[in-house]
């Protein structure tokens, strides 16, 4: 049955579903409805189609710019770096943030092949008002952004991203801070993981 | 005065398709017990699945997949102990299709495998431990690494970021990348490696008067030291990780150049190595280089003695000794003596092996003596 076979194939290249799993969705979509099945193509068909990057900070979107860059009540001064689109919705959550996003699509990893190039650094510098790394042209509203927010994670490559950039962006004259490290909040500190513990140690603040 | 520390130990091992053994289910003395039998019956193959529940690993360095039985899809290993960290059953189950590994403490998978290591407070003593001193840097890095990761809290998540972001600064150099982007893979590389740095300076300063204690002892008046050969130099001092982490910094500005050359990172822990020097004729000389085979083994019997050290001090617990066949090619005299100090100074559990009944009168003979043949344990 090559139509089941090519289904599973399909499903089973998604992250987190092996061979087993994709075989029991495909069974479980042949089994429902044919307008339910066919919703979900039609949802996946129009994701395909229509989402894309927003031009200005990279965020996944259908609408150019993207709601977020669009807002004039958003604080056009604070640019968040993170590395994926999916980070910005754990980050507005919070609802503690009213400032812009810039999104890498990724972190600094050599060992994957990941370097500067490959990430979307080139529409960044524009932002803050400095040269485009390939055009030389300058762009944006120079002067404007005050602060940028390294909120890459806080991983060995996560780290040397939040560096770089900050190599790149303070000689625009810039304030460029990184998230803090520590505790999680309402947990216990008899059960934080050692590593969180001695980050949070290292990083402790007067009373 | 202070309350004797107590023992850790092995209460009951239970092996399936391990090595040779297909199946064993054992009950261990508190005291310990004297393995005897042939080569090939299993002698070290028991003493080797005992400490892969400590390490979760081979101490003889097999891949896992070598520990399976012949002909079987995978092995498991169990033991109820008196853990040195509250441990009170340890186990691992290891599946050759798709070399999963399960290790549970307690009934309960951890979060981290490192949290699991050293569950048990275990040393093994065995012949190839020769290889300790007249081996590469690499083996006492090894050795460091372990000690250390089981020992100190906080070592082996410095020691993997260290070696995660060496990994990385090794691939930009070999492609050459720009100034900027070395700098930004400098920053984790200084700050993990200063904290390798310092806790291995930290632990040769004080596990050196121990050493010489013990190869004296052992070898009857020669004198022998341990030192930190870091390969930045300086850093062997008492230092913190972030001095540590400053002359890290420095070593790698001075090699810049040649670096790029090369495409490899040239200094840093990943270079450091542990000196085991024996002083004769007014001058320190290098045990590897210029120790007889004798030397070589009675300097490795004490790097062995101060690792249990290690482990009594960090845990508060009489760890528990392996000793494989370690008496082998070692003269009588020498022999002895290293009994005699492990009589005084390993109070704890001992589970030792040997070929002949008539090398086994560590606890003067008060062992049980059980035989191994082809993978059966006959108590």
């Amino acid at each position: 049955m090559p139509l089941i076979d090519d289904l599973t194939a399909e499903l089973a290249r998604l992250p987190g579903i092996g061979r087993k799993t994709a075989l029991r969705l495909t069974y479980h979509l042949l089994k429902r409805p044919a307008d339910e099945v066919r919703r979900l193509a039609r949802a996946l068909e129009s994701v395909a189609e229509r989402v894309r990057p927003c031009t200005v900070c990279g965020n996944l979107t259908e609408q150019q710019p993207c709601a977020l860059c669009g807002n004039p009540r958003r604080d056009p001064t604070l640019i968040c770096v993170v590395e994926e689109s999916s980070d910005i919705g754990a980050i507005e959550r919070t609802g503690e943030y009213r400032g812009l996003y810039h999104v890498l699509g990724g972190r600094l990893s050599p060992l994957e092949g990941i370097g500067p190039d490959e990430l979307n650094l080139r529409s960044l510098l524009p932002r803050l008002g400095g040269a485009d790394a390939g055009t030389g042209a300058t762009a944006g509203a120079p002067g404007v952004i005050r602060e940028v927010i390294v909120a890459t994670n806080p991983s060995v490559e996560g780290e040397a991203t939040a560096v770089y950039l900050q190599q790149l962006v303070r000689p625009l004259g810039v304030r460029v801070t990184r998230l803090a490290r520590g505790l999680p909040v309402g947990g216990d500190l008899e059960y934080a993981d050692g590593v969180t513990i001695a980050e949070a140690l290292a990083g402790r603040r007067e009373l | 005065m202070t309350v004797a520390p107590t023992s850790a130990a092995f209460r009951e091992l239970r092996l399936r398709q391990f090595r040779n053994f297909a199946e064993l289910d054992l009950r261990l003395p508190p005291a310990g017990v004297a393995i005897i039998g042939d080569n090939g019956a299993g002698k070290t193959n028991l003493l080797e699945a005992l400490y892969y529940l400590e390490i979760f690993r081979s101490f003889r360095g097999a891949p896992d997949e070598r520990l399976v039985r012949f002909g079987e899809d995978g092995f498991f290993a169990r033991a109820a102990v008196d853990g040195a960290s509250g441990a009170s059953e340890v186990a691992v189950g290891f599946e050759r299709r798709g070399r999963r590994k399960r290790v549970s403490v307690n009934g309960a998978p951890p979060e981290r495998l490192g949290d699991a290591l050293g569950s048990v407070g275990a040393v093994v003593f065995s012949p190839s431990d020769v290889a300790l001193v007249a081996g590469s840097p690499a083996e006492r890095r090894r050795f460091l690494d372990i000690v250390l990761s089981l020992n100190r809290p906080g070592y082996l998540p410095a020691l993997q970021r260290y070696r995660h972001a060496l990994r990385n600064r090794n691939a930009l150099l070999r492609t050459g990348a720009s100034p900027a982007l070395l700098l930004a893979w400098e920053s984790g590389l200084l700050e993990s490696g200063g904290r390798v740095m310092a806790m291995r300076a930290e632990w040769a300063l004080l596990a050196g008067a121990g050493f010489s204690r013990r190869y004296e002892a052992i070898s009857q008046g020669q004198s022998a030291r341990l030192a930190y050969a870091p390969s930045v130099p300086q850093a062997g001092e008492l230092v913190d990780a972030a001095q540590a982490a400053e002359l890290l910094r420095g070593a790698l500005a001075r090699v810049a150049v040649r670096e790029r050359d090369r495409g490899v990172t040239l200094v840093g822990p990943h270079r450091d190595d542990l000196a085991l020097l024996v002083h004769r004729a007014g001058e320190d000389r290098d045990l590897r280089d210029y120790g007889s085979g004798g030397q070589q083994r009675t300097a490795a019997i004490a790097l062995r003695m101060v690792e249990a050290e290690t482990i009594r001090q960090a845990r508060g617990r009489e760890p528990v000794v392996l000793l494989d066949d370690v008496f082998a090619e070692l003269d009588p005299g020498r022999s002895r003596r290293i009994l005699e100090l492990l009589e005084e100074e390993e109070p704890g559990q001992a589970i030792l092996t040997a070929p002949k009944q008539s090398d086994l009168e560590v606890r003067r003979g008060s062992l049980p003596h059980w035989r191994i043949e082809d993978g059966k344990v006959l108590a």
